[in-house]
């Protein structure tokens, strides 16, 4: 005979979302770029965005920043990044 | 008493069901009362008199304000004090003064009900062996006792309430503990059906927004969920406070720390092998579960100090490293015997990094005494140790690059010894002293803490 049990795992249900469809180009395009606040988050972002705009020729470059990277980005922070066509996640030690 | 959404007919209806709200909830579709009544933010709260006049307002959520009005109303309090959210919090931007981009508003936050889904059944397959099954499906690399509908049911007659109430959202993927999952977990954990008792208040306390679990659980740090408990219920279940205390001495201390990872393994979703990415993990992340030595302490116990009466037993959460042990046989004075855990205390998070963590003292008893008989209160050695632990400017030369350093322009000089320093700790109140553990040895223990303050990660203290 078979043993049955209760499912310990989580069952709770989640929405499902659709990643938008990848860019062909970056060129025209606004890209996001979302600091952590990690020290030498800024660098790398800086770094980042000069090869965006020279070498990509991205129309517009949106800097965020999250109030600490202990914690899930607050609503008020992925508002400034909407309209983006891609955003960029940054974290440096 | 009437409520009011700015979320469309679908997010507010699925709102109001999940919940169940034993009153009227409106939409206010073009933000016209939203717009009368001047919300800044959501939630606000009105008082209106019978002629419309406003007689109190309040933004945000606030639980002592709630309470107030419904003392206005002649009505009990509504909002509990230890339910797992915190006492306040500012709210979110009212809908109508938010930026709008093609008319489009930001997706109304997912919050579920009151009242989980009952768990499922699973069906070991015919010739396969419980225990196995059970160790390859839900274990922690231990073998694990299989979750039978049986020995649930006797584990929740150790719970008020029904067993599909949802007791927290565990994060990081906010899976929903009701109280038969968490009963599951305990089976599997070898928790006798009175540790749900203590139990279910953990859960609460665990999903407290301040100490961010979400962060606790996914940060490459060491740290995990250290469980103290204090109070009569260390006697009545048989939690183990003397000797050995962080180590396999006891039913209660083990069951009750290994219940509550298997909770945030197999509810929280924070996998070892996946979401939790802690680059060298902690041995805790088994089980990691002390009481306090309350015969043994000369002071107020821990849970007194942090508001509640000598009879009330409660539990206390705070993100933590692994224990440091500090040695300390020969020293015959408070002064010595904390000079000597102040230095293990300059070291945590790193040795050049200050204000970034807090800390945990363990005393033992033996230190503990010798403090005390000098006439010491125990405020009196957490701000000894407060003035005494710092990290000497020598430490930065010639390592700018180096952790903490960087941070050094927002550090605190002090002299320690006729040394410059700069201060390890934010506050006295960043070291919280416990006395724990065996009557003999002059061992004491410093555990250094992930990012502390709002921040990052706060201390909870919960009552059981």
């Amino acid at each position: 005979m078979s043993v049955k049990l209760i499912n310990p795992m989580n069952e709770t249900p989640v929405r499902v979302s659709v990643p938008p469809a990848r860019l062909r180009s970056l060129e025209g395009k606004t890209v996001g770029l979302l600091d952590i606040s990690k020290t030498g988050g800024n660098l790398f972002l800086d770094r980042l965005e000069q090869l965006l705009r020279e070498q990509f020729h991205v129309a517009n470059v949106v800097r965020a920043m999250k109030p600490t990277f202990a914690k899930p980005v607050p609503q008020v922070i992925i508002e400034q990044l909407r309209g983006a066509d891609a955003v960029v996640e940054a974290l440096a030690d | 008493m009437i409520g009011i959404s700015q979320d469309d007919d679908v997010a507010t209806n699925a709102f109001v069901r999940q919940l169940a709200t034993a009153f009227t909830v409106q939409r206010d579709p073009d933000f016209v009362l939203s717009r009368a009544f001047d919300v800044s933010f959501v939630p606000s709260l009105f008082l209106l008199g019978p002629d419309g006049r406003v007689l109190r307002s309040h933004f945000g959520f606030d639980k002592s304000v709630l309470n107030e009005m419904a003392g206005q109303l002649q009505c009990p309090p509504v909002a509990e004090e230890f339910d797992g959210v915190p006492h306040s919090k500012p709210g979110c931007m009212s809908r109508h003064l938010e930026p709008q981009v093609d008319g489009e508003c930001a997706p109304a936050p997912v919050i579920g009900s009151a009242r989980g889904v009952p768990a499922s059944i699973m069906e070991i397959p015919d010739g396969e062996d419980p225990f196995e099954y059970c160790f390859r499906t839900f274990g922690d690399g231990l073998p694990v006792i299989p979750p039978t509908p049986t020995r649930i049911a006797l584990m929740l007659n150790g719970a008020a309430g029904d067993r599909n109430n949802v007791i927290g959202r565990v994060p990081p993927c906010y899976g929903e503990a009701t109280a038969e999952k968490i009963a599951a977990n305990a089976v599997m954990a070898g928790c006798v059906p009175d540790m749900m008792r203590v139990l279910l208040p953990l859960v609460r306390a665990m999903c407290d927004e301040r100490l961010n679990l979400h962060g606790v659980q996914a940060t490459t740090h060491f740290a995990a969920p250290l469980v103290i408990i204090n109070g009569p219920i260390r006697n009545e279940l048989d939690f183990a406070y003397r000797q050995n205390i962080f180590s396999n001495v006891a039913r209660a201390n083990s069951t009750l720390g290994r219940a509550l990872q298997l909770i945030l393994l197999n509810i929280g979703g924070a996998r070892p092998d996946g979401i939790d990415m802690s680059t060298l993990g902690n041995p805790g992340k088994f089980s990691y579960c002390i009481a306090e030595h309350e015969e043994a302490n000369p002071w107020e116990p821990f849970h007194v100090e942090r508001g509640f009466n000598y009879q009330q037993s409660a539990l206390t959460l705070f993100a933590a490293e692994a224990p440091h042990g500090v040695s300390e046989h020969t020293a015959r004075t408070p002064e010595q015997v904390l000079k000597s855990i102040s230095y293990a205390l300059a070291t945590v998070w790193t040795y050049r990094l200050c204000l970034g963590s807090d800390a945990l003292v363990v005393l033992s008893p033996e230190h503990a005494h010798t403090i005390h008989r000098a006439g010491w209160s125990k405020q009196q050695a957490r701000d000894f140790l407060f003035e005494h632990t710092g990290v000497p400017l020598r430490a930065y030369e010639g390592a700018p690059d180096a952790e903490g350093s960087q941070m050094a322009a927002k550090y605190k000089e002090i002299l320690i010894d006729g040394e410059r320093c700069f201060q390890k700790f934010r506050s006295a109140e960043s070291i919280r002293i416990l006395v724990a553990g065996g009557t003999a040895g002059k061992f004491s223990a410093v555990i250094g803490s992930w990012v502390a303050g709002p921040r990052g990660s706060e201390m909870v203290t919960y009552p059981i």
